[in-house]
């Protein structure tokens, strides 16, 4: 597309470069002013200052709904990963069944979470099952699955059927075959979809506010926060929680990125 | 190593992939210590009999009998044959060692017998400096050769070649042909290669099968099959050929004439009886190659014909001239090969010329 001419070239950099600045800079003004103190409702910018994070840190609530938060994260990965990894294997290369299970494993992701929620929140009720972590953890799991059950499957669909072949050529069992080529071959997918798991459990308000118990999660508490008015302190949460999450998403795309492109399928 | 002994044979084998019949009645044998080559172009079947073999798919019916017993349904993991696959299939999470001791490591081998023979495998695909390596590291030739050790190491009675060669450029497909062939001879191992290239059939193979629609078409020596084909697929496919349409004459001794659009042409049916068999006035075709087809002199009195030169190719070594000939100069387009010369060919575009093929080089197929 070297034919453009140099005006349109101009215009389109100028649009491209508007569209951007308008879309994120909100997401830099609270990273920036969580470096400055607040007086009388507005930033004041003569004196950069740390003292938002040591707020932060000295607020015990904030402490609590952190480790829970990281909690719900660890047991909704290991739940996910396992049974979204389990699903994968067992319709990879099945046809019957495999486009209806797909539509139910994408349904809560796709529906606003807010439904997703009270259907979880309406089915806890009926089987009786008191609200607490646990149906936290149950809610993130259902939200969540898609995205692993996806990676994965997209990771065993690029993986070359002769590699399974060979392994029983040489004289490979099934169990062998599974345990030494396909599970390596998956991990890097599977981490991947666990880091992506982990960032949406962490950043996930919605479902977890209608099915948690008394305990809350740190978007839940930032939420509440909110409701009680503007603090420094969240300037400085919120720039934690974008950090880390980019920090994860750059992550999952080292994971997820095929390394050898050149030994499959030339 | 008896290489009259039949290491496998298929009996009447069949596949269809659900209605769609891809196999007919395959009968094959295999010799101990051969390199067979099972030749044809793509969807004759070639590929799925290395399958069938190898059991990575089942069989639709008939049976494969491996030093006389069944083993048709024996599971792939039993089976001592190992394949080498169109793709190499290495495993890409393990290095080079790793990937060459698989087959001994699933089987609980010692560490360091797996160790011992690894290194020697490498040795002979002369890759030991590249143990370390992934596969993704390496060229296309040597991902080949650490292919090859691998199914080697197992020690298999039968190695399986699915066209291991097809993605390699032409200068190592050369070289590797000559590797093959060379390390066939040092492990005295069967070879059964499947390939869509008759050049690489030619070079490598003692006994090639010919494929052709889910029949085997012939099955021979190289010689055999170049200067003695059976029926038209295999005249045309193998090598370069001049096929003329005729009528069978009377059969003279180890000769027999055939009446076609040049006139009469003798041809050889030397140690082909069903040439000699077949009635007088059946269809048929006379085949001679391109290098057999000269210019006539005063001496040749057979098989002699006029055409014209429409065309001239200079191809290196040779030269190959299209030569329309028969009635009105029209009816029949020829091949003819002759050696290049420094100072240009003898042979000018749009001349006239008279030719001719010796009777023992013509050959007879049925149409």
């Amino acid at each position: 597309m070297s034919a453009l001419p140099r005006l349109s070239t101009i215009f389109l950099a100028a649009i491209t470069t508007l569209v951007a600045v308008l879309l994120y800079s909100p997401l830099f003004v609270p990273i920036v002013s969580s470096f400055f103190t607040i007086s009388h409702g507005s930033v004041d910018w003569s004196s950069p200052t740390l003292s938002t994070y040591v707020a932060l840190a000295e607020n015990h609530d904030m402490l609590v709904a952190l480790r829970t938060t990281l909690i719900v994260g660890v047991c909704t990965v290991i739940l996910s990963v396992v049974s979204g990894t389990l699903l994968a294997l067992y319709y990879h290369g099945r046809r019957s069944g495999r486009s209806l299970l797909q539509f139910i494993i994408f349904l809560p992701f796709l529906m606003p979470p807010i439904i997703s929620g009270l259907a979880l929140l309406i089915f806890f009720r009926e089987i009786g099952l008191e609200r607490s972590l646990l149906t936290v953890v149950i809610g993130h799991t259902v939200f969540v699955l898609a995205i692993v059950y996806r990676t994965v499957l997209m990771r065993l669909q690029s993986m070359s059927r002769t590699l399974v072949e060979a392994s029983y050529d040489l004289g490979a069992t099934g169990w062998q075959t599974f345990w030494r080529i396909i599970l390596p071959n998956l991990s890097s997918a599977m981490v991947g979809g666990a880091i992506l798991a982990f960032a949406l459990s962490f950043d996930e308000t919605m479902i977890t506010i209608l099915v948690t118990g008394t305990q809350s999660t740190l978007p839940v508490r930032l939420w509440a926060m909110m409701r009680l008015g503007f603090s420094p302190d969240i300037n400085a949460l919120v720039a934690l929680i974008l950090m880390f999450t980019v920090l994860l998403c750059v992550l999952a795309a080292r994971f997820l990125i095929p390394r050898q492109v050149a030994t499959e399928r030339t | 190593m008896n290489q009259n002994t039949d290491l496998l044979t298929l009996r009447s084998v069949s596949k269809s992939y659900g209605t769609v019949p891809v196999l007919h009645d395959i009968d094959l044998s295999i010799k101990d210590g051969e390199f067979l080559t099972v030749l044809g172009p793509s969807g004759s079947g070639k590929t799925t009999v290395l399958r069938l073999i190898g059991g990575l798919e089942p069989l639709t019916s008939g049976e494969i009998r491996l030093d006389g017993q069944d083993i048709s349904r024996m599971p792939i993991n039993r089976r001592p044959f190992n394949t080498v696959f169109q793709d190499y299939a290495l495993f890409p999470h393990l290095t080079v060692s790793g990937n060459v001791g698989y087959g001994l490591s699933v089987r609980h081998v010692q560490r360091k017998e797996i160790a011992r023979r690894v290194a020697e495998a490498l040795e002979l695909v002369q890759l030991g400096r590249f143990a370390d390596r992934f596969p993704a590291q390496l060229s296309g030739g040597q991902r080949q050769r650490v292919a090859l050790a691998r199914a080697l190491i197992c020690q298999p009675r039968l190695i399986l070649l699915d066209e291991p060669l097809a993605a390699l450029d032409l200068e190592l497909r050369r070289q590797m042909q000559v590797f093959l062939k060379s390390i066939q001879r040092e492990i005295r191992t069967t070879f059964l290669f499947v390939t869509h290239d008759q050049e690489e059939a030619i070079g490598m193979a003692d006994r090639i099968c010919v494929m052709e629609a889910g029949h085997i078409r012939q099955l021979g020596t190289p010689h055999d099959l170049y200067y003695r084909p059976n029926c038209e697929f295999v005249a045309r496919f193998f090598g370069e050929n001049n096929l003329v349409a005729g009528k069978l004459g009377p059969v003279q001794g180890e000769l027999r004439s055939i009446e076609t659009a040049l006139g009469r042409l003798i041809c050889s049916i030397s140690d082909q009886p069903h040439l000699k068999a077949a009635a007088e006035g059946a269809s048929a075709y006379a085949a001679f190659r391109p290098e057999a087809l000269h210019l006539a002199d005063a001496k040749d009195t057979d098989n002699r014909f006029s055409g014209t030169i429409s065309d001239l190719a200079f191809a290196g070594s040779s030269t190959v001239a299209t030569i329309a000939a028969g009635p009105d100069n029209a009816a029949q387009r020829l091949r003819l090969r002759v050696p290049s010369r420094v100072d240009g060919s003898a042979l000018r575009s749009g001349e006239a010329v008279s030719l001719s093929f010796a009777p023992h080089e013509g050959h007879l197929v049925l149409a």
